[in-house]
């Protein structure tokens, strides 16, 4: 009996195209969110705060409600709604400048107060929207357009891992940094996702996933070569794993 | 029969579907292309050797591959 196995998650809109460069993870990223509201039977009843850089589009792609964040203060906006509106499901998806840069007081002090949101970040190491500028993330000796030499630790200092510093703030339920450069982690990012937002559901806490997606285009690469460089220099330094979850000692 | 469908105007010719296929039946079309003038790929599978394994949906990042159907 033929039993269809794939098919476009319902919460994308009909006819979406989404306007990610070819090659680029965050399409994929953005089904696996839909694939995950699906799944819980949430979209209905979810409220998305929308980031600014390439992650901004999600509301051209995603059959929810939306509001749009100022640079960097999604996490402060979706503070206010879940607030307002505790009954709904809040999330945020954000990029790693918006996140860890110019949002990162934002970002850090709504983990800290355990806030019942659940955020999507996407890691490519460099702001990917303005052309390929060096990010807070960029890797020790990685070229950009404002670091044409390679970042070097005396004038540009290091990379922050954005999974370990929230899995450090007490209001974390859970904490976990994964990849998409191969279908097997996709599945695995798809889990963290999901248990990313089963936390909030349950009122646990804030839940977070950092996600290592590639930039064909900022890194000047093919796509294929992208995921080669996600493997083999991107994950020996930001490593995937489960940093916290605080279902598992109940 | 286990196949795929794929929406033409969804391509964007990364081809990283193409490496994914553990029957290799995905390969780049000669005549279709994209509305940037890149040829698409296209699906293959003359002695019906298709899984089904929906890796190539799994992995593609435009929904292009849009149903994949298992017998």
């Amino acid at each position: 009996m033929a039993t269809q196995v794939f098919k476009i998650p319902d919460t994308i809109k009909k006819d979406a195209k989404f306007t990610f460069c070819p090659g680029c993870d965050h399409g994929v990223a953005v089904r696996l969110v839909a694939e995950c509201l699906d799944e819980l039977g949430l979209r209905e009843n979810t409220i998305a705060a929308c980031s600014i850089g390439c992650s901004v589009t999600i509301y051209d792609f995603l059959n929810v409600d939306a509001l749009e964040a100022p640079h960097g203060r999604a996490l402060a906006e979706a503070t206010g709604i879940k607030r307002a509106r505790p009954d709904k499901f809040v999330f945020t998806y954000q990029g790693d400048g918006d996140f860890a840069s110019i949002g990162l007081a934002e970002s850090i002090h709504a983990a800290l107060r355990g806030e019942k949101i659940s955020t999507i970040c996407i890691n490519n190491t460099t702001y990917g929207m303005t052309g390929g500028q060096l990010g807070p993330t960029t890797l020790l000796g990685q070229k950009t357009t404002t670091s044409p030499t390679g970042r070097n630790i005396e004038y540009y200092g290091y990379p922050i891992k954005i999974a370990e510093h929230i899995a450090l703030c007490d209001g974390t339920a859970f904490s976990a940094r994964v990849s998409l450069d191969t279908v097997a982690n996709i599945r695995k990012a798809k889990q963290a996702i999901k248990k990313a937002f089963e936390v909030q559901l349950k009122g646990l806490g804030f839940g977070f996933v950092e996600i290592l997606s590639s930039c064909p285009t900022n890194w000047r690469m093919t796509p294929e070569q992208a995921h080669e460089r996600v493997r083999n220099e991107m994950m020996p330094v930001f490593k995937p794993g489960i940093y916290k979850d605080i279902t598992v000692n109940e | 029969m286990s196949h795929i469908v794929i929406n033409d105007k969804m391509c964007k010719a990364c081809y990283l579907c193409m490496k994914e296929c553990p029957m290799n039946l995905i390969k780049v079309s000669d005549t279709k292309t994209n509305s940037l003038g890149n040829n698409i790929v296209e699906f293959n599978d003359p002695n019906n050797k298709c899984l089904g394994c929906a890796m190539c949906a799994t992995r593609c990042p435009d929904l292009a591959i849009e149903e994949v159907i298992k017998d």
